[in-house]
Protein backbone atom coordinates (compact mmCIF):
# COMPACT_ATOMS: atom_id res chain seq x y z
CA UNK A 1 0.00 0.00 0.00
CA UNK A 2 1.40 3.17 -0.78
CA UNK A 3 0.20 6.68 1.22
CA UNK A 4 0.13 8.76 -1.80
CA UNK A 5 -2.22 6.87 -3.93
CA UNK A 6 -4.82 6.16 -1.54
CA UNK A 7 -7.96 8.33 -2.47
CA UNK A 8 -11.38 7.83 -0.50
CA UNK A 9 -12.89 5.22 -2.93
CA UNK A 10 -9.57 3.55 -3.25
CA UNK A 11 -9.38 3.30 0.38
CA UNK A 12 -12.65 1.56 0.52
CA UNK A 13 -12.12 -0.67 -1.91
CA UNK A 14 -8.95 -1.67 -0.62
CA UNK A 15 -10.58 -2.14 2.78
CA UNK A 16 -13.82 -4.47 1.37
CA UNK A 17 -11.26 -6.63 -0.60
CA UNK A 18 -9.35 -6.89 2.95
CA UNK A 19 -5.81 -5.55 1.29
CA UNK A 20 -5.55 -3.92 4.06
CA UNK A 21 -7.06 -3.12 7.49
CA UNK A 22 -7.63 0.33 9.28
CA UNK A 23 -5.73 -0.30 11.85
CA UNK A 24 -2.72 -1.02 9.37
CA UNK A 25 -3.66 2.06 7.49
CA UNK A 26 -3.19 3.90 10.69
CA UNK A 27 -0.45 2.94 12.00
CA UNK A 28 0.95 3.67 8.41
CA UNK A 29 0.03 7.59 9.14
CA UNK A 30 0.84 7.48 12.41
CA UNK A 31 4.21 6.68 11.13
CA UNK A 32 4.65 9.16 8.26
CA UNK A 33 3.44 11.55 10.95
CA UNK A 34 6.63 10.53 13.29
CA UNK A 35 8.42 10.37 10.69
CA UNK A 36 7.92 13.97 8.83
CA UNK A 37 6.29 15.70 11.45
CA UNK A 38 8.86 17.48 13.62
CA UNK A 39 9.99 19.53 9.89
CA UNK A 40 6.77 20.31 9.33
CA UNK A 41 4.80 21.08 12.14
CA UNK A 42 1.38 19.75 10.48
CA UNK A 43 -0.53 18.60 13.70
CA UNK A 44 -0.60 20.51 16.94
CA UNK A 45 -2.37 17.32 18.48
CA UNK A 46 -2.30 13.28 17.82
CA UNK A 47 -5.25 11.16 19.02
CA UNK A 48 -3.92 7.87 18.54
CA UNK A 49 -6.46 6.22 21.40
CA UNK A 50 -9.55 7.10 19.61
CA UNK A 51 -8.29 6.72 16.24
CA UNK A 52 -6.96 2.87 17.18
CA UNK A 53 -10.14 2.36 18.70
CA UNK A 54 -12.16 3.71 15.54
CA UNK A 55 -10.10 1.43 13.29
CA UNK A 56 -10.82 -1.65 15.47
CA UNK A 57 -14.43 -0.66 14.88
CA UNK A 58 -14.48 -0.64 11.55
CA UNK A 59 -12.06 -3.61 11.08
CA UNK A 60 -14.75 -6.11 12.88
CA UNK A 61 -17.50 -4.83 10.57
CA UNK A 62 -15.29 -5.53 7.55
CA UNK A 63 -14.44 -8.78 9.03
CA UNK A 64 -18.14 -9.82 9.27
CA UNK A 65 -18.59 -8.44 6.06
CA UNK A 66 -20.84 -5.71 6.96
CA UNK A 67 -21.36 -2.75 4.82
CA UNK A 68 -19.77 -0.16 5.51
CA UNK A 69 -19.89 3.62 4.15
CA UNK A 70 -17.68 5.07 2.12
CA UNK A 71 -15.78 6.92 4.34
CA UNK A 72 -15.95 4.35 7.19
CA UNK A 73 -12.34 4.26 8.64
CA UNK A 74 -10.86 6.93 6.20
CA UNK A 75 -7.70 9.12 7.85
CA UNK A 76 -8.45 12.48 8.35
CA UNK A 77 -7.03 15.35 9.75
CA UNK A 78 -9.05 17.99 11.47
CA UNK A 79 -8.45 21.91 11.60
CA UNK A 80 -7.60 22.87 15.34
CA UNK A 81 -10.80 25.00 15.29
CA UNK A 82 -13.46 22.47 15.04
CA UNK A 83 -14.64 20.94 18.41
CA UNK A 84 -14.35 17.03 18.83
CA UNK A 85 -15.65 16.35 22.14
CA UNK A 86 -13.57 15.68 25.06
CA UNK A 87 -10.25 16.49 22.82
CA UNK A 88 -7.80 19.57 23.18
CA UNK A 89 -9.18 22.27 20.82
CA UNK A 90 -6.72 25.69 20.92
CA UNK A 91 -7.23 27.52 17.84
CA UNK A 92 -3.81 27.58 17.62
CA UNK A 93 -4.29 30.46 20.25
CA UNK A 94 -2.79 30.37 23.75
CA UNK A 95 -5.71 31.67 24.92
CA UNK A 96 -7.64 28.15 24.12
CA UNK A 97 -4.04 26.48 24.99
CA UNK A 98 -5.68 23.59 27.77
CA UNK A 99 -9.50 24.12 26.28
CA UNK A 100 -11.09 20.75 25.90
CA UNK A 101 -14.09 20.68 23.88
CA UNK A 102 -17.51 19.93 25.83
CA UNK A 103 -19.04 19.02 22.12
CA UNK A 104 -18.59 17.80 18.87
CA UNK A 105 -19.17 20.11 15.90
CA UNK A 106 -21.93 19.31 13.35
CA UNK A 107 -19.50 18.00 10.99
CA UNK A 108 -18.10 15.98 13.48
CA UNK A 109 -21.26 14.44 14.43
CA UNK A 110 -22.04 13.82 10.77
CA UNK A 111 -18.42 12.30 10.11
CA UNK A 112 -18.89 9.87 12.94
CA UNK A 113 -22.07 8.88 11.95
CA UNK A 114 -19.99 7.78 8.59
CA UNK A 115 -17.34 5.72 10.62
CA UNK A 116 -14.25 8.23 9.88
CA UNK A 117 -11.35 7.91 11.61
CA UNK A 118 -9.71 11.36 12.73
CA UNK A 119 -5.54 11.34 13.11
CA UNK A 120 -6.07 14.60 14.91
CA UNK A 121 -5.88 18.42 14.75
CA UNK A 122 -3.35 20.59 12.86
CA UNK A 123 -1.97 23.85 13.17
CA UNK A 124 -3.47 26.63 11.71
CA UNK A 125 -3.56 30.79 11.98
CA UNK A 126 -4.64 31.99 15.44
CA UNK A 127 -8.29 32.03 15.41
CA UNK A 128 -8.01 31.05 11.63
CA UNK A 129 -6.71 34.71 10.95
CA UNK A 130 -4.05 34.57 8.50
CA UNK A 131 -2.99 33.29 4.91
CA UNK A 132 0.52 31.63 6.36
CA UNK A 133 0.13 29.74 9.61
CA UNK A 134 2.54 32.02 10.85
CA UNK A 135 -0.01 33.39 12.93
CA UNK A 136 -0.27 30.09 14.96
CA UNK A 137 1.07 30.67 18.78
CA UNK A 138 2.76 27.00 18.52
CA UNK A 139 4.58 27.67 15.62
CA UNK A 140 4.68 28.06 11.98
CA UNK A 141 3.60 25.02 9.57
CA UNK A 142 6.04 24.94 6.69
CA UNK A 143 4.74 23.63 3.30
CA UNK A 144 5.56 20.26 1.99
CA UNK A 145 6.58 21.15 -1.74
CA UNK A 146 9.28 23.43 -0.33
CA UNK A 147 9.72 23.99 3.69
CA UNK A 148 11.46 27.39 3.01
CA UNK A 149 8.08 28.48 2.34
CA UNK A 150 4.32 28.73 3.93
CA UNK A 151 1.87 26.40 3.02
CA UNK A 152 -0.79 28.82 3.37
CA UNK A 153 -3.74 29.69 5.83
CA UNK A 154 -5.38 29.44 7.77
CA UNK A 155 -6.01 25.87 7.31
CA UNK A 156 -2.00 25.40 6.61
CA UNK A 157 -1.83 22.40 8.86
CA UNK A 158 -4.71 20.64 6.91
CA UNK A 159 -3.24 21.41 3.22
CA UNK A 160 0.43 20.40 4.38
CA UNK A 161 -0.90 17.23 6.16
CA UNK A 162 -2.77 16.39 2.58
CA UNK A 163 -0.17 17.53 1.01
CA UNK A 164 2.60 15.23 3.13
CA UNK A 165 0.92 12.45 2.96
CA UNK A 166 0.16 12.65 6.72
CA UNK A 167 -3.64 11.89 6.10
CA UNK A 168 -5.60 10.59 3.65
CA UNK A 169 -7.94 14.20 3.90
CA UNK A 170 -8.54 16.96 5.84
CA UNK A 171 -11.46 19.46 7.12
CA UNK A 172 -10.62 23.31 7.35
CA UNK A 173 -12.94 26.45 7.01
CA UNK A 174 -12.84 29.16 5.14
CA UNK A 175 -14.05 32.92 5.69
CA UNK A 176 -11.92 34.78 3.29
CA UNK A 177 -9.85 31.66 1.46
CA UNK A 178 -8.55 29.93 4.60
CA UNK A 179 -9.50 26.24 2.53
CA UNK A 180 -8.76 27.51 -1.00
CA UNK A 181 -5.53 29.56 -0.53
CA UNK A 182 -3.29 26.71 1.20
CA UNK A 183 -4.77 24.02 -1.42
CA UNK A 184 -3.74 26.17 -3.81
CA UNK A 185 0.09 26.32 -2.24
CA UNK A 186 -0.11 22.71 -1.36
CA UNK A 187 -0.60 21.12 -4.56
CA UNK A 188 -4.33 19.93 -2.82
CA UNK A 189 -8.14 20.62 -3.89
CA UNK A 190 -10.00 23.26 -0.85
CA UNK A 191 -13.63 23.62 -1.28
CA UNK A 192 -15.49 26.07 0.24
CA UNK A 193 -19.32 25.27 0.30
CA UNK A 194 -22.08 27.87 0.05
CA UNK A 195 -22.60 29.70 3.15
CA UNK A 196 -25.44 27.51 4.91
CA UNK A 197 -24.75 24.40 3.00
CA UNK A 198 -22.47 23.15 5.99
CA UNK A 199 -23.24 23.58 9.73
CA UNK A 200 -21.05 26.21 11.23
CA UNK A 201 -21.77 24.79 15.10
CA UNK A 202 -18.71 23.77 17.17
CA UNK A 203 -16.33 25.63 14.49
CA UNK A 204 -14.87 28.38 16.80
CA UNK A 205 -16.40 31.17 14.93
CA UNK A 206 -14.10 34.32 13.25
CA UNK A 207 -16.98 35.98 11.27
CA UNK A 208 -20.20 34.48 10.89
CA UNK A 209 -21.67 35.46 8.09
CA UNK A 210 -18.23 34.49 5.96
CA UNK A 211 -16.75 31.43 8.13
CA UNK A 212 -17.93 27.74 6.36
CA UNK A 213 -16.09 24.37 6.75
CA UNK A 214 -14.62 22.67 3.69
CA UNK A 215 -12.80 19.32 2.75
CA UNK A 216 -9.03 19.66 1.36
CA UNK A 217 -8.43 16.83 -0.16
CA UNK A 218 -6.11 15.21 -3.33
CA UNK A 219 -8.88 14.97 -5.79
CA UNK A 220 -12.26 16.58 -6.45
CA UNK A 221 -14.03 13.38 -6.08
CA UNK A 222 -12.54 12.95 -2.71
CA UNK A 223 -13.97 16.66 -1.95
CA UNK A 224 -17.01 15.73 -2.90
CA UNK A 225 -17.71 12.68 -1.07
CA UNK A 226 -16.65 14.50 2.11
CA UNK A 227 -18.55 17.69 1.01
CA UNK A 228 -21.62 14.87 0.51
CA UNK A 229 -21.28 13.53 4.38
CA UNK A 230 -20.95 17.20 5.95
CA UNK A 231 -23.08 18.81 4.10
CA UNK A 232 -26.94 19.85 5.04
CA UNK A 233 -29.42 21.63 8.32
CA UNK A 234 -27.93 21.08 11.81
CA UNK A 235 -30.90 22.31 14.08
CA UNK A 236 -27.69 23.97 16.16
CA UNK A 237 -26.47 26.43 13.54
CA UNK A 238 -30.04 28.43 12.24
CA UNK A 239 -28.30 29.25 9.16
CA UNK A 240 -27.55 26.02 7.76
CA UNK A 241 -29.71 25.03 5.00
CA UNK A 242 -31.70 21.89 4.33
CA UNK A 243 -31.32 22.24 0.24
CA UNK A 244 -31.98 19.37 -1.98
CA UNK A 245 -28.73 18.57 -4.12
CA UNK A 246 -28.85 16.18 -7.26
CA UNK A 247 -28.12 12.60 -5.57
CA UNK A 248 -25.32 11.53 -7.89
CA UNK A 249 -23.06 14.19 -7.83
CA UNK A 250 -20.38 12.04 -7.31
CA UNK A 251 -20.90 11.22 -11.30
CA UNK A 252 -19.78 13.49 -14.18
CA UNK A 253 -22.76 14.30 -16.34
CA UNK A 254 -20.64 14.58 -19.09
CA UNK A 255 -23.46 16.29 -20.98
CA UNK A 256 -23.54 19.20 -18.44
CA UNK A 257 -19.97 20.45 -18.97
CA UNK A 258 -20.47 20.27 -22.48
CA UNK A 259 -22.89 22.15 -22.45
CA UNK A 260 -21.49 24.64 -19.67
CA UNK A 261 -20.79 28.45 -20.14
CA UNK A 262 -17.37 29.11 -18.29
CA UNK A 263 -16.75 32.81 -17.14
CA UNK A 264 -13.47 34.25 -17.36
CA UNK A 265 -13.58 37.70 -15.73
CA UNK A 266 -10.85 40.16 -16.52
CA UNK A 267 -10.65 41.87 -12.96
CA UNK A 268 -9.07 38.30 -11.60
CA UNK A 269 -6.26 38.38 -14.00
CA UNK A 270 -4.51 41.82 -13.68
CA UNK A 271 -2.49 43.78 -11.58
CA UNK A 272 -0.77 41.75 -9.03
CA UNK A 273 -1.44 38.54 -10.37
CA UNK A 274 2.34 36.54 -11.06
CA UNK A 275 3.37 35.44 -14.38
CA UNK A 276 3.76 32.05 -13.69
CA UNK A 277 0.09 31.98 -11.82
CA UNK A 278 -1.09 33.56 -15.33
CA UNK A 279 0.15 31.12 -17.51
CA UNK A 280 -0.37 27.87 -15.08
CA UNK A 281 -4.15 29.00 -15.12
CA UNK A 282 -4.22 29.60 -18.86
CA UNK A 283 -2.69 26.26 -19.54
CA UNK A 284 -5.89 24.82 -17.63
CA UNK A 285 -8.40 26.95 -19.77
CA UNK A 286 -6.68 25.99 -22.65
CA UNK A 287 -6.81 22.28 -22.08
CA UNK A 288 -10.60 22.56 -20.95
CA UNK A 289 -11.72 24.46 -24.17
CA UNK A 290 -9.39 21.88 -26.25
CA UNK A 291 -12.18 18.85 -24.61
CA UNK A 292 -14.67 21.02 -25.79
CA UNK A 293 -16.15 23.75 -22.37
CA UNK A 294 -17.14 26.61 -23.84
CA UNK A 295 -15.62 30.12 -22.48
CA UNK A 296 -16.50 33.43 -22.04
CA UNK A 297 -14.99 36.72 -21.08
CA UNK A 298 -16.91 38.37 -18.50
CA UNK A 299 -16.44 42.07 -16.26
CA UNK A 300 -17.10 41.71 -12.20
CA UNK A 301 -16.10 45.12 -11.84
CA UNK A 302 -16.48 45.39 -8.14
CA UNK A 303 -14.22 42.75 -7.40
CA UNK A 304 -11.49 45.49 -6.98
CA UNK A 305 -13.68 47.09 -3.76
CA UNK A 306 -13.93 43.29 -2.71
CA UNK A 307 -10.79 43.23 -0.35
CA UNK A 308 -11.67 46.73 1.24
CA UNK A 309 -15.17 45.25 1.78
CA UNK A 310 -13.58 41.97 3.44
CA UNK A 311 -11.22 43.20 5.82
CA UNK A 312 -13.90 46.01 7.01
CA UNK A 313 -16.69 43.24 7.50
CA UNK A 314 -14.61 40.90 8.96
CA UNK A 315 -12.92 42.21 12.05
CA UNK A 316 -15.97 43.86 12.82
CA UNK A 317 -17.31 40.39 13.31
CA UNK A 318 -14.17 38.86 14.71
CA UNK A 319 -14.28 41.57 17.21
CA UNK A 320 -17.80 40.53 18.58
CA UNK A 321 -17.01 36.79 18.61
CA UNK A 322 -13.65 37.59 19.86
CA UNK A 323 -15.20 39.18 22.96
CA UNK A 324 -16.09 35.99 24.64
CA UNK A 325 -12.58 34.98 25.28
CA UNK A 326 -11.55 36.83 28.22
CA UNK A 327 -10.37 34.29 30.77
CA UNK A 328 -13.69 33.45 32.49
CA UNK A 329 -15.23 30.93 30.81
CA UNK A 330 -12.08 28.67 28.80
CA UNK A 331 -9.54 26.92 29.58
CA UNK A 332 -6.69 28.89 31.89
CA UNK A 333 -6.74 31.79 34.29
CA UNK A 334 -3.74 33.14 36.43
CA UNK A 335 -4.87 33.63 39.53
CA UNK A 336 -5.53 37.46 39.69
CA UNK A 337 -6.36 40.02 42.65
CA UNK A 338 -8.23 42.72 40.50
CA UNK A 339 -11.63 43.49 39.46
CA UNK A 340 -13.40 41.72 36.61
CA UNK A 341 -12.45 44.02 33.40
CA UNK A 342 -8.78 44.05 34.75
CA UNK A 343 -8.89 40.35 34.32
CA UNK A 344 -10.30 40.65 30.87
CA UNK A 345 -7.53 42.98 29.89
CA UNK A 346 -4.83 40.92 31.58
CA UNK A 347 -6.14 37.79 29.51
CA UNK A 348 -6.95 39.46 26.51
CA UNK A 349 -3.48 40.96 26.16
CA UNK A 350 -1.32 37.63 27.25
CA UNK A 351 -3.50 35.29 25.28
CA UNK A 352 -3.80 37.05 21.79
CA UNK A 353 -1.45 37.21 19.33
CA UNK A 354 -0.23 40.22 17.45
CA UNK A 355 -2.89 39.83 14.61
CA UNK A 356 -5.20 39.02 16.41
CA UNK A 357 -5.23 42.04 18.70
CA UNK A 358 -5.00 44.25 15.47
CA UNK A 359 -8.38 43.26 14.16
CA UNK A 360 -9.99 43.30 17.00
CA UNK A 361 -9.15 47.23 17.47
CA UNK A 362 -9.59 47.32 13.72
CA UNK A 363 -13.26 45.92 14.43
CA UNK A 364 -13.53 48.37 16.99
CA UNK A 365 -12.66 51.02 14.82
CA UNK A 366 -14.93 50.28 12.14
CA UNK A 367 -17.51 49.68 14.17
CA UNK A 368 -17.64 52.90 16.79
CA UNK A 369 -19.51 55.92 16.33
CA UNK A 370 -18.14 58.33 13.91
CA UNK A 371 -16.86 55.80 11.91
CA UNK A 372 -19.43 53.02 11.46
CA UNK A 373 -21.14 54.49 8.57
CA UNK A 374 -18.08 55.66 6.52
CA UNK A 375 -16.43 52.13 7.41
CA UNK A 376 -18.93 49.21 8.27
CA UNK A 377 -21.71 50.43 6.73
CA UNK A 378 -20.13 51.56 3.48
CA UNK A 379 -18.61 48.03 3.18
CA UNK A 380 -21.86 46.04 3.54
CA UNK A 381 -23.31 47.79 0.30
CA UNK A 382 -20.11 47.61 -1.18
CA UNK A 383 -20.88 43.24 -0.34
CA UNK A 384 -24.35 43.37 -2.04
CA UNK A 385 -23.23 45.15 -5.45
CA UNK A 386 -19.86 42.31 -5.01
CA UNK A 387 -22.94 40.21 -4.67
CA UNK A 388 -24.86 41.89 -7.62
CA UNK A 389 -21.74 41.46 -9.74
CA UNK A 390 -22.03 37.82 -9.71
CA UNK A 391 -25.68 37.72 -9.87
CA UNK A 392 -25.87 39.18 -12.99
CA UNK A 393 -23.14 36.56 -14.05
CA UNK A 394 -24.87 33.58 -13.64
CA UNK A 395 -27.82 35.69 -14.61
CA UNK A 396 -29.59 33.27 -17.69
CA UNK A 397 -32.33 35.59 -19.10
CA UNK A 398 -30.45 39.09 -18.56
CA UNK A 399 -26.80 38.18 -17.84
CA UNK A 400 -23.95 36.80 -19.11
CA UNK A 401 -25.39 33.30 -18.30
CA UNK A 402 -22.56 31.61 -17.22
CA UNK A 403 -22.56 28.46 -15.07
CA UNK A 404 -18.90 28.61 -13.27
CA UNK A 405 -16.40 31.33 -12.69
CA UNK A 406 -12.87 30.40 -13.64
CA UNK A 407 -10.20 32.50 -11.76
CA UNK A 408 -6.72 31.81 -10.39
CA UNK A 409 -7.34 31.01 -6.52
CA UNK A 410 -4.07 33.10 -5.40
CA UNK A 411 -1.88 36.09 -7.15
CA UNK A 412 1.20 34.32 -6.61
CA UNK A 413 2.20 30.76 -5.86
CA UNK A 414 3.40 30.05 -2.13
CA UNK A 415 5.70 33.04 -0.74
CA UNK A 416 8.72 32.70 2.06
CA UNK A 417 8.18 32.13 5.49
CA UNK A 418 8.88 35.73 6.72
CA UNK A 419 8.29 37.23 3.54
CA UNK A 420 5.35 39.03 4.77
CA UNK A 421 5.05 38.73 8.88
CA UNK A 422 5.71 42.52 8.67
CA UNK A 423 3.44 43.65 6.29
CA UNK A 424 -0.39 43.24 7.10
CA UNK A 425 -1.66 44.85 4.13
CA UNK A 426 0.70 42.53 2.19
CA UNK A 427 -0.06 39.27 3.32
CA UNK A 428 -3.60 40.60 3.49
CA UNK A 429 -3.68 40.84 -0.65
CA UNK A 430 -3.19 37.21 -0.47
CA UNK A 431 -7.36 36.76 -0.15
CA UNK A 432 -7.69 39.45 -2.99
CA UNK A 433 -8.93 36.74 -5.38
CA UNK A 434 -11.03 34.44 -3.12
CA UNK A 435 -12.83 36.99 -0.95
CA UNK A 436 -15.19 38.15 -3.34
CA UNK A 437 -16.91 34.77 -3.06
CA UNK A 438 -16.92 34.48 0.15
CA UNK A 439 -18.61 38.20 0.27
CA UNK A 440 -21.26 36.54 -1.89
CA UNK A 441 -21.14 33.65 0.10
CA UNK A 442 -21.29 31.32 -3.24
CA UNK A 443 -19.20 27.97 -3.47
CA UNK A 444 -15.67 27.78 -4.94
CA UNK A 445 -13.08 25.15 -4.89
CA UNK A 446 -9.11 25.38 -5.73
CA UNK A 447 -8.26 22.86 -7.60
CA UNK A 448 -4.39 22.53 -8.72
CA UNK A 449 -3.24 23.03 -12.53
CA UNK A 450 -1.79 19.37 -13.76
CA UNK A 451 1.78 19.77 -15.01
CA UNK A 452 2.87 22.94 -13.42
CA UNK A 453 6.49 22.56 -12.40
CA UNK A 454 7.86 24.07 -9.39
CA UNK A 455 5.02 25.21 -6.53
CA UNK A 456 1.57 24.17 -7.15
CA UNK A 457 -0.59 26.70 -8.40
CA UNK A 458 -4.47 26.30 -8.31
CA UNK A 459 -7.36 27.31 -10.06
CA UNK A 460 -10.64 28.41 -8.85
CA UNK A 461 -13.95 27.84 -9.97
CA UNK A 462 -17.21 29.69 -8.23
CA UNK A 463 -20.63 28.51 -8.74
CA UNK A 464 -23.70 29.63 -8.47
CA UNK A 465 -25.33 29.08 -4.83
CA UNK A 466 -26.27 25.58 -3.66
CA UNK A 467 -24.65 24.49 -7.21
CA UNK A 468 -21.40 22.55 -5.84
CA UNK A 469 -22.53 20.49 -8.03
CA UNK A 470 -21.31 22.39 -11.44
CA UNK A 471 -17.84 22.71 -9.52
CA UNK A 472 -17.47 18.84 -8.89
CA UNK A 473 -18.56 18.29 -12.43
CA UNK A 474 -16.18 20.79 -14.10
CA UNK A 475 -13.15 20.00 -11.83
CA UNK A 476 -13.19 16.03 -12.27
CA UNK A 477 -13.84 16.50 -15.82
CA UNK A 478 -10.36 17.83 -15.67
CA UNK A 479 -8.79 15.90 -13.51
CA UNK A 480 -10.06 13.28 -15.90
CA UNK A 481 -9.10 14.72 -18.35
CA UNK A 482 -5.57 15.47 -17.67
CA UNK A 483 -4.52 11.83 -16.25
CA UNK A 484 -6.00 10.55 -19.77
CA UNK B 1 -3.63 63.04 7.83
CA UNK B 2 -3.88 59.88 9.77
CA UNK B 3 -7.51 58.88 10.73
CA UNK B 4 -6.15 56.88 14.13
CA UNK B 5 -3.89 58.64 16.41
CA UNK B 6 -2.47 57.68 19.77
CA UNK B 7 -5.13 59.01 21.53
CA UNK B 8 -7.64 56.92 19.25
CA UNK B 9 -6.00 53.98 19.71
CA UNK B 10 -5.46 54.18 22.96
CA UNK B 11 -9.23 54.32 23.40
CA UNK B 12 -10.04 51.66 21.11
CA UNK B 13 -7.59 49.93 23.02
CA UNK B 14 -9.59 50.39 25.88
CA UNK B 15 -12.96 49.43 24.49
CA UNK B 16 -11.27 45.91 23.10
CA UNK B 17 -10.10 45.26 26.96
CA UNK B 18 -6.60 45.62 25.03
CA UNK B 19 -3.26 46.92 26.89
CA UNK B 20 -0.84 47.41 24.16
CA UNK B 21 3.09 47.83 24.86
CA UNK B 22 4.57 50.86 23.40
CA UNK B 23 6.02 48.36 20.74
CA UNK B 24 2.71 47.47 19.65
CA UNK B 25 1.33 50.96 19.66
CA UNK B 26 4.33 52.29 17.07
CA UNK B 27 3.64 49.45 15.01
CA UNK B 28 -0.54 49.30 15.00
CA UNK B 29 -0.47 53.15 14.18
CA UNK B 30 1.71 52.67 11.15
CA UNK B 31 -0.21 48.90 10.06
CA UNK B 32 -3.45 49.86 10.57
CA UNK B 33 -2.81 53.67 8.59
CA UNK B 34 -1.56 51.58 5.48
CA UNK B 35 -4.80 49.13 5.94
CA UNK B 36 -7.32 51.76 6.26
CA UNK B 37 -5.64 53.47 3.38
CA UNK B 38 -6.38 50.81 1.12
CA UNK B 39 -9.53 50.05 2.59
CA UNK B 40 -10.63 53.61 2.14
CA UNK B 41 -11.34 53.19 -1.95
CA UNK B 42 -14.32 51.90 -1.19
CA UNK B 43 -15.72 55.49 -0.56
CA UNK B 44 -15.15 56.43 -4.31
CA UNK B 45 -18.13 54.17 -5.11
CA UNK B 46 -22.25 55.17 -5.65
CA UNK B 47 -23.57 52.95 -2.83
CA UNK B 48 -26.86 55.17 -3.05
CA UNK B 49 -30.16 53.02 -2.94
CA UNK B 50 -28.43 50.24 -2.27
CA UNK B 51 -29.14 47.46 0.83
CA UNK B 52 -26.40 46.48 3.08
CA UNK B 53 -26.04 42.71 2.82
CA UNK B 54 -26.00 42.50 6.14
CA UNK B 55 -25.40 38.17 6.51
CA UNK B 56 -23.90 35.62 4.50
CA UNK B 57 -27.28 34.11 3.02
CA UNK B 58 -30.23 34.88 1.10
CA UNK B 59 -31.94 32.02 3.32
CA UNK B 60 -34.90 32.99 5.70
CA UNK B 61 -33.92 33.10 9.40
CA UNK B 62 -35.28 30.34 10.94
CA UNK B 63 -36.41 30.82 14.95
CA UNK B 64 -35.74 28.03 17.11
CA UNK B 65 -38.01 27.58 20.28
CA UNK B 66 -36.51 28.37 23.73
CA UNK B 67 -37.81 25.82 25.86
CA UNK B 68 -36.30 22.94 23.67
CA UNK B 69 -35.05 20.87 26.65
CA UNK B 70 -33.48 17.85 24.46
CA UNK B 71 -31.83 21.04 22.42
CA UNK B 72 -30.16 22.58 25.64
CA UNK B 73 -29.58 18.99 27.10
CA UNK B 74 -27.63 17.72 24.20
CA UNK B 75 -25.37 20.53 23.98
CA UNK B 76 -24.91 21.83 27.02
CA UNK B 77 -23.06 19.26 29.04
CA UNK B 78 -23.10 20.33 32.35
CA UNK B 79 -19.93 18.43 33.53
CA UNK B 80 -18.12 19.54 30.82
CA UNK B 81 -18.57 23.03 30.67
CA UNK B 82 -17.78 23.41 34.78
CA UNK B 83 -14.09 21.49 33.62
CA UNK B 84 -13.74 24.50 30.82
CA UNK B 85 -14.41 26.97 33.76
CA UNK B 86 -11.08 28.03 35.19
CA UNK B 87 -12.35 28.28 39.20
CA UNK B 88 -15.29 26.50 40.67
CA UNK B 89 -16.85 26.34 44.18
CA UNK B 90 -18.86 23.57 44.39
CA UNK B 91 -21.83 24.20 41.61
CA UNK B 92 -20.71 27.59 41.27
CA UNK B 93 -18.72 29.15 38.67
CA UNK B 94 -15.79 31.62 40.16
CA UNK B 95 -15.06 35.15 39.03
CA UNK B 96 -13.06 38.09 40.29
CA UNK B 97 -14.95 40.94 42.19
CA UNK B 98 -17.01 43.49 39.58
CA UNK B 99 -15.76 46.33 41.39
CA UNK B 100 -12.70 47.41 44.17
Amino acid sequence: MNLHDLTIKSFNAGLKDKNFSVAEVAKEYFSAIEEKDSGFHAYLSLDKENAYRQAATVDALVAESKPVPLLAGVPLAIKDNILIAGGRTTAAAKILENYLATYDAGVIKKLKSEQALFLGKTNMDEFAMGASTENSAFGPTRNPHDPERVPGGSSGGSAAAVAADMALAALGSDTGGSVRQPAAFCGAVGLKPTYGAVSRSGLIAMASSLDQIGPITKTVEDAAIIFRAIRGEDRYDATSSAYEYRSDFLNINQDAVKRMVVGVPDEYFGEGISNEVNEAVHKAITALGAAGVQFKRISLPRTRYALSAYYIVMPAEVNSNLARFDGIRYGHREMFNGTLIDLYRENKSRGFGTETKRRVILGTFVLSSGYYEAYYAKAQKIRQLVKQDFDKAFDKSQGEGVDVILTPTTPTPAFKIGEKTNNPLAMYMSDTLTSPASLAGLPAISIPVKGVTGLPIGFQLIGNYFREDDLFDLGMFYEQLISK
Amino acid sequence: MAEINKKLLEHLADLSRLELTEDEETKFLGDLEKILNHCRDIKEVNTDGILPMTGGTRLKNIFRIDTDQDLAAEIIERENVKRAFPETEGDFLKVPPVFK
